[in-house]
């Protein structure tokens, strides 16, 4: 039990059990319609711009955003929520780059495939140890923040709570496939910024914007100092983690195959703008709570309690919504496009090649219980080295962002150097990470990519046809 | 170097009017889509 929760545990039993029938019936409804592999996989590829953009902004709005943003207010003032708020570059830059694998891949299912198509089988596998680290990272943070927040904010036990949220999200991903997925994102996205627009207007209306900027000034200066060094630094670094992430990760890649064709620059892109302001609005709640003298006696609780001084027990309801939303938008996306790239770059990329459509749309549906099962697993014994595991993945992600846009427009990247880009990369930036800080990790790993595919390539380029992407993938 | 009240205003209320908009705007694009038969 949690005695500092903000609700008590009837409530939050109450709001679990509602959102739990109401996703799980939702996936089923919307998946009944989902036919054979693409269906379940890729939601028949013919996903609109509305949907589209709604899944692209939900599954980038995680229990961090919601969470960490107010987190980050109050310990790194402005630019903790501006800096968080430059998350959403990434989704604006990979919005040309969704267009480009849309045209490039009609046929594909996943980044895995267009590394082993592009650079052949040596970087193929160093992109899925990167990939699926990553992945697992992020399944196990969430999986385990899920625990951590509904203890936080309701006092159920960690173990219950973290259970309850990932067989949810395991639950509507196996009815539904990514239709299911995509139609909860919706939904979820509503909800997200319907509540955070609700809490900020409260915020602004009740402590004032000159009352707030008074007390943070006499309290706590720094927080408003636009000069902060450590909140720039952060801010950079963020950034690159952020490109890095987008670019490789499966997640995003489902996601530009799965759009109707048209729909992938304009999705990510209004994504991306309607995600600036997350971090900010959801943030700046933070800096009310020296006007408003809270007690904070933990940072990452600061949201939660200002909500609930505002709102009383309608506020912490609020956000628990807020934060179930963001986290199960990100949890079943990233669920269903881990489980493609298993299903397609292991299963039938290393164990079964000649497996039939019928045999893989039954193995991904296993897949998706085993990736649910194994997450479950490392969740359950609540290692918090385990979630610290996501920041150390910066420096892995930062190394494919040049392999990955290089290899979709310049036809004389080498190979080879792709491989060793991500391979240094990662190597050199986990250096800096444990020498430097983790500040760094993205930046340094970046760099060393960036120089390796440049220098690898001017020395000795290699010619590829861009049709070869569109063959490959039919098979 | 600190940041004014009406600058800190200025950032605040227009994040917000942009994330209040954003939803209305998702339901305008799908009733486009629905209407347009290409919301799947």
């Amino acid at each position: 039990m949690n005695n500092d929760a903000v609700l008590d545990a009837s409530t939050g039993w109450l709001i679990l059990a509602l959102f739990s029938v109401a996703w799980i019936w939702l996936g089923w409804w919307l998946g009944r319609r989902a036919k054979g592999l693409e269906g379940f996989m890729l939601a028949g590829r013919k996903v609109g711009l509305a949907l589209g953009t709604a899944t692209a902004m939900a599954t980038w709005v995680t229990s961090n955003t919601t969470m960490a943003a107010p987190q980050l207010a109050f310990q790194m003032g402005m630019w903790g929520m501006v800096g968080y708020s430059l998350g959403s570059i990434g989704l604006m830059m990979f919005a040309p780059l969704a267009k480009r694998i849309r045209k490039l891949m009609p046929h594909g299912f996943t980044s895995g495939e267009f590394i082993r198509m592009r650079y052949g089988r040596t970087a193929w596998r160093v992109f899925l140890g990167i990939s699926l680290f990553y992945a697992f990272g992020w399944l196990v943070s969430l999986g385990m923040a899920g625990g951590v927040l509904i203890n936080a904010l309701t006092g159920i036990d960690y173990h219950v709570g973290m259970s309850v949220i990932l067989a949810v999200c395991v639950a509507y991903t196996l009815l539904g496939g990514l239709r299911a997925v995509i139609g909860t994102d919706f939904i979820q996205a509503l909800l997200i910024l319907s509540g955070i627009v609700i809490i900020a207007v409260l915020a602004i209306s009740n402590v004032g914007v000159d009352r707030m900027h008074e007390a943070v000034l006499e309290e706590r200066p720094q927080l408003l100092n636009l000069l902060f060094p450590a909140a720039i630094m952060f801010l950079f670094n963020n950034l690159l983690f952020g490109i890095g992430e987008i670019f490789h990760s499966n997640v995003w890649w489902s996601r530009a195959f799965a759009f109707r064709e048209g729909v992938g620059f304009k999705a990510y892109m209004i994504a991306g703008l309607f995600w600036t302001p997350v971090p900010i609005v959801a943030g700046f709640v933070a800096l009310t709570a020296p006007a408003l003298n809270l007690n904070v006696p933990a940072a990452d609780m600061v949201g939660p309690m200002v909500a609930a001084e505002l709102l009383g027990v309608g506020g912490a309801v609020l956000v628990f919504i807020v934060v179930f939303s963001a986290l199960a938008s990100s949890l079943d996306s990233l669920l269903a496009a881990t489980s493609d790239l298993v299903l397609t770059d292991i299963y039938k990329g290393h164990l079964k090649p000649h497996a039939t459509e019928e045999q893989l749309a039954r193995a991904a549906r296993w897949v998706v219980l085993i990736l649910g099962i194994a997450t479950w697993a490392l969740c359950w014994p609540r290692l918090t080295t385990l979630a610290e595991l996501l920041y150390l993945t910066g420096a892995f992600v930062a190394s494919t962002i040049w392999p990955v846009a290089a290899g979709l427009y310049w036809k004389h990247v080498n190979p080879n150097g792709a491989t060793l880009a991500m391979l240094l990369g990662t190597a050199i930036g986990l250096t800096a990470y444990f020498v430097v800080g983790f500040y760094v990790a993205a930046l340094v790993s970046a760099a060393v990519s960036m120089s390796l595919v440049l220098l690898t390539t001017w020395l000795a380029p290699r010619e590829f046809e861009w049709a070869a992407l569109n063959q490959e993938a039919r098979q | 170097m600190i940041i004014s009240a009406d600058a800190l205003e200025l950032l605040i209320v227009a994040a917000t009017a942009l994330a209040a908009v954003a939803p209305i705007i998702l339901l305008i694009l799908w009733v486009k889509d629905r209407k347009g038969g290409n919301l799947w």
